[in-house]
C-alpha cells in the first residue's frame, strides 16, 4: 500500500469553469450579481423593481435559477429584459457549469448588468462561486432576525445584504438592532439596504449604489 | 445537501489520481475541511458511503481533518483564530475579512494498492 499527496481543491472543476465565466464577463465589463436568499424572501420582487427603475439607462440580463418552474423567469420577461431559465431539476444551488451554458444563450455584447438569481436556499448557494462580482443576500422581516447567525456562510460572503418586507416588520418580532449587530459580527464590510417591494421603498437607494458599481466595472475595460 | 456534489467531485478526482498512480484499489481518502466551509462531516460520511459503491473507492475509509479558521489583520499583521461571529483583531479590535484559512475544501492524501 502506498500513500500519495493529492492536495487538490474538491471544487476545482467548478472553480476552473468559474474562472472561464469570469473572464468572458470581465472582458465585456459586465457587472455580475449572484442574488441569494431563502425561498419567498423577495428576490424576484426586488429584481422586478430594480429592473423597472434601471432598464431605460442600463442594459440588464437575468439568469433565473429554479428547481422546476419558469414562474420567476416569466415575471422577469414581463419586464422586457432578456432572461435565461436554468432548471436544476432538484439540485439546491447553481454551479459554474450551469452558468456557462446560460452565458452561451445570452447576447452579452450589450449587457451592463447580469443578475443571476440563485435557487431559493439559505445554505448551499453560498458555497459555489459562479463568476459573480458580488454576492447579495436578501432576508425578509418575516423570517426572523436570527437567520444570519443560523445560516452564517451566506451572510458572511455577501458584499451587500438587503432586509426586505419592511412594511411587515410591525407584525413580527423582528429585532433590527439584533439583526445589524449580528450582520456586523459576521461581515462588517457588507453594504446594507432596507426595502419594501409593496411600498416601493428602498429601491432607489439600491439603484444608485448599483449604478456606481456598474460604472466602476465598465471603467476596467475602457 | 451539497455534500453529495462535493463527494461526487471527490470520487472523480480520486479515481483519476488513482489511475494515474496505477492503483487498482483505493483504501483511504483524507480530506481537509475548513471550519467555516459550511460542510457537515456527518453528511460527507453519509454521501461517501453511497457514492463510492461500484467505484475504485468501494470499501475505503474517509478521514476528515478539520482546518482551524484564522484571519490576519491587515494593519498589524497579527494572525488570530476566528469564528463566523468574531473576526475582531485582538490587538487593534478591528474587523478583518482577510481570512487566511477556514474555507478549505480539499483532498489531502489517498492511500491505495
Amino acid at each position: 500500500m502506498s500513500e500519495i499527496r493529492v492536495v487538490t481543491n474538491i471544487l476545482q472543476t467548478n472553480d476552473e469553469i468559474t474562472a472561464k465565466n469570469k473572464k468572458i464577463l470581465d472582458e465585456k465589463g459586465i457587472y455580475v450579481i449572484n442574488l441569494m436568499s431563502s425561498p419567498g424572501s423577495g428576490k424576484t420582487s426586488i429584481l422586478e423593481r430594480i429592473i423597472a427603475k434601471l432598464k431605460n439607462d442600463i442594459n440588464i440580463a437575468v439568469i433565473e435559477g429554479d428547481i422546476y418552474t419558469t414562474k420567476d423567469a416569466q415575471r422577469i420577461e414581463a419586464q422586457g429584459v432578456p432572461v435565461i431559465q436554468i432548471n436544476t431539476g432538484g439540485a439546491c444551488h447553481l454551479d459554474a457549469e450551469m452558468i456557462k451554458g446560460a452565458l452561451n444563450s445570452l447576447i452579452l455584447d450589450k449587457v451592463d448588468l447580469l443578475v443571476i438569481e440563485n435557487v431559493g436556499n439559505l445554505v448551499c448557494p453560498a458555497e459555489f462561486e459562479i463568476g459573480e462580482d458580488i454576492k447579495i443576500s436578501v432576508l425578509s422581516t418575516t423570517e426572523g432576525n436570527d437567520k444570519p447567525l443560523k445560516y452564517p456562510l451566506m451572510f458572511e460572503k455577501s458584499g451587500a445584504i438587503i432586509l426586505n418586507k419592511l412594511d411587515l416588520i410591525e407584525y413580527t418580532d423582528f429585532d433590527k438592532i439584533e439583526f445589524y449587530k449580528d450582520i456586523k459580527s459576521l461581515n462588517a464590510n457588507a453594504d446594507t439596504f432596507e426595502t419594501s417591494c409593496v411600498k416601493n421603498q428602498g429601491i432607489d437607494e439600491i439603484c444608485v449604489w448599483l449604478k456606481s458599481k456598474i460604472q466602476n466595472k465598465k471603467m476596467t475595460v475602457k | 445537501m451539497h455534500e453529495v456534489s462535493i463527494i461526487q467531485s471527490v470520487v472523480e478526482i480520486v479515481t483519476n489520481k488513482a489511475i494515474e498512480n496505477k492503483f487498482t484499489k483505493v483504501n483511504k481518502v483524507s480530506l481537509k475541511i475548513g471550519e467555516l466551509s459550511g460542510v457537515m462531516t456527518q453528511s460527507l460520511n453519509f454521501a461517501f458511503k453511497s457514492c463510492i459503491m461500484d467505484t475504485m473507492l468501494e470499501g475505503s475509509t474517509l478521514e476528515i481533518q478539520k482546518v482551524k479558521a484564522v484571519a490576519e489583520c491587515i494593519d498589524c499583521m497579527q494572525q488570530f483564530p476566528i469564528d463566523h461571529f468574531n473576526k475582531l483583531c485582538p490587538k487593534c479590535n478591528k474587523f478583518s475579512s482577510n481570512i487566511i484559512s477556514g474555507y478549505e475544501l480539499y483532498i489531502n492524501t489517498i492511500e491505495g494498492d
